[in-house]
């Protein structure tokens, strides 16, 4: 029993990853919170829902263009929204109430479009867990497990070992000064919307496997939020760490205290963590961010 | 001579007031060109303009015979201008190493498949890349601390290596924002010998802010003075200390005297 809450804790917790890591990517170049992320992730799996279930392509390739599609729109949110709002210098402030503006657009855009009803994706997997031992997981857990897992590794390894990880801690540093060192800012800025599109579009379609599908569920992009402010803003090893302690806790707490207790505890232990470490588990100090 | 930089009739307004008036100059190869006047003299704001931070609201900025008023900073930081900053403005977060490596990355022609599964060519650009910074590092001092995080330099080292951060770009020209800024004399000076040497050794053109007198007239060769955003003196550094618009600007007025 304990195991198969663990296991399905860290799924969840790998799905709030995904979304967090695009939060602290975006926050750590930008400074504010792409409150619109969510909807970005619900889109993608609008977009794959609609592939595979209305012109009947195999749910793989319905998936990537459901991530793809989600990448895309994370860009043009970047290209439309934001790039003209930071070109006319306005305070990050801005950034934050038009990402708010963009989410409500969403949530109810896609109420008109798809209608307010839960829809599923057709069933994938022939079977729907399998047993190791006494222990029951659930197949749908494990593929989030793996899925979310490669995803973050190449991440991290982008982030770490290429030019384009090193020109994104130089921004994140500084961007001003990345600039007058030759790098074309702005195109590291829509690269950085487009891969947390594609995660978020990820956990959307991982979201949409194992719940349902419907034009709220980016709302769980606060949870998201939260997993990025517990681990650190800007700091997307942070962000991870805090999406799967997040994700652990509430399972254990619905399983075993009650699923109403599930957001209390939640956001009490966001409260505990910044009373003691007001930056975050894994944060740079905010001094240094001015 | 052709200039390396040429600024003509160049005009910048903040609202109201204008930081910059109908200003020009021009910058010849191979020399040492100082920017001096008194605070608020609009001494940065050309920086800011020469590098694409700010736009002109008039004139032009030709740099190695092209135009690049309102061009992006990093385009033209590709052309060959590469600066330093009054307050040191280091990425605090890296080592000392990847802050020039980042600077040199430019020069990286590989992409992200070739990263990811450490082609050859990775392989050899990463190595080629890291040669060059290292032997930058080296020229400044400061290959033994190449591990270390840059914010925990002692200050002179974070000059230095604002310095070799800047050169990594290959530029032709290097705008020195107060490079002896927060230095006392003895340090100065050494800073003197420190410019002379690499600006030999990677024949790039200087254009730098100073206040520290010393430094100006041993360094620079021609030296242009700015006041409320205007040209009030130029000439060697001999000529305009003798120049009475100058005295006057630095010290106040002579009347009663």
């Amino acid at each position: 029993m304990f195991l198969q809450q663990l296991v399905n804790g860290i799924s969840v917790g790998g799905i709030y990853a995904l979304i967090a890591s695009g939060y602290a990517l975006i926050y750590s170049l930008l400074g504010f919170s792409n409150w619109a992320h969510g909807e970005v992730a619900m889109l993608g799996a609008y977009v794959a829902l609609l592939f595979t279930a209305s012109l009947q392509l195999p749910f793989i390739a319905a998936a990537i263009i459901g991530i793809g599609g989600a990448a895309i729109i994370s860009f043009l949110n970047e290209r439309l929204a934001y790039r003209r709002i930071r070109e006319n210098k306005a305070p990050t402030m801005f950034l934050m109430i038009a990402a708010m503006g963009l989410s409500i657009v969403f949530q109810n855009g896609s109420m008109l479009l798809f209608g307010a009803k839960f829809q599923k994706f057709p069933p994938i997997m022939p079977v729907s867990s399998i047993s190791i031992g006494s222990v029951h997981v659930g197949v749908l857990d494990l593929l989030t497990l793996a899925v979310a897992a490669v995803a973050l590794i190449v991440l991290e390894i982008v982030i770490t070992k290429t030019k384009f990880g090193l020109g994104i801690r130089a921004i994140a540093s500084n961007t001003a000064t990345a600039g007058l060192l030759g790098i074309n800012t702005n195109k590291m800025f829509a690269l950085v919307f487009a891969i947390a599109g594609a995660l978020a579009g990820m956990a959307g379609v991982l979201l949409g496997l194992k719940y349902n599908v419907y034009p709220t569920m980016g709302n769980i992009g606060l949870k998201a939020f939260i997993a990025s402010v517990f681990g650190g803003l800007g700091s997307v090893r942070g962000a991870i760490v805090g999406a799967i302690v997040i994700g652990v806790t509430e399972v254990m707490v619905s399983g075993y205290l009650s699923s109403g207790l599930r957001d209390l505890i939640t956001f009490a232990l966001l409260i505990i963590i910044l009373l003691i470490k007001p930056s975050g588990l894994m944060g740079v100090s905010v001094e240094e961010k001015a | 001579m052709t200039p390396v930089l040429e600024i003509k009739n160049v005009t910048k307004n903040f609202g109201g007031v204008r930081a910059i008036d109908d200003f020009s100059v021009k910058i010849e190869p191979g020399k040492i060109h100082g920017l001096i006047g008194p605070n608020g003299a609009g001494k940065t704001t050309i920086f800011n303009n020469i590098t694409g931070i700010l736009t002109p609201c008039n004139g032009t900025i030709i740099f190695d015979e092209k135009e690049i008023t309102g061009k992006k900073p990093h385009e033209i930081a590709q052309y060959g201008i590469g600066r330093t900053f009054q307050n040191i403005r280091l990425f605090s977060n890296l080592s000392v190493l990847q802050n020039v490596i980042l600077a040199c990355s430019m020069d990286a022609q590989y992409n992200l498949i070739d990263a990811f599964i450490r082609s050859p060519r990775y392989r050899r650009m990463e190595k080629q890349i890291s040669e060059k910074a290292m032997s930058l590092l080296e020229s400044v001092g400061l290959d033994g601390n190449c591990d270390e995080i840059a914010s925990k330099l002692p200050y002179g080292h974070q000059r230095k290596l604002e310095i070799a951060r800047a050169i990594a770009l290959n530029p032709k020209l290097i705008l020195l924002d107060e490079p002896a800024a927060g230095m006392n004399a003895d340090e100065s000076a050494e800073l003197v010998g420190f410019i002379l040497e690499i600006k030999e050794r990677h024949e790039f053109t200087v254009l730098m802010i100073e206040h520290h007198m010393d430094v100006v007239t041993n360094l620079c060769d021609y030296v242009t003075v700015l006041n409320f955003g205007k040209t009030i003196a130029s000439g060697t550094p001999a000529e305009v200390k003798k120049n009475e618009h100058v005295i006057e600007a630095y010290l106040g007025g002579a009347e009663g005297c």
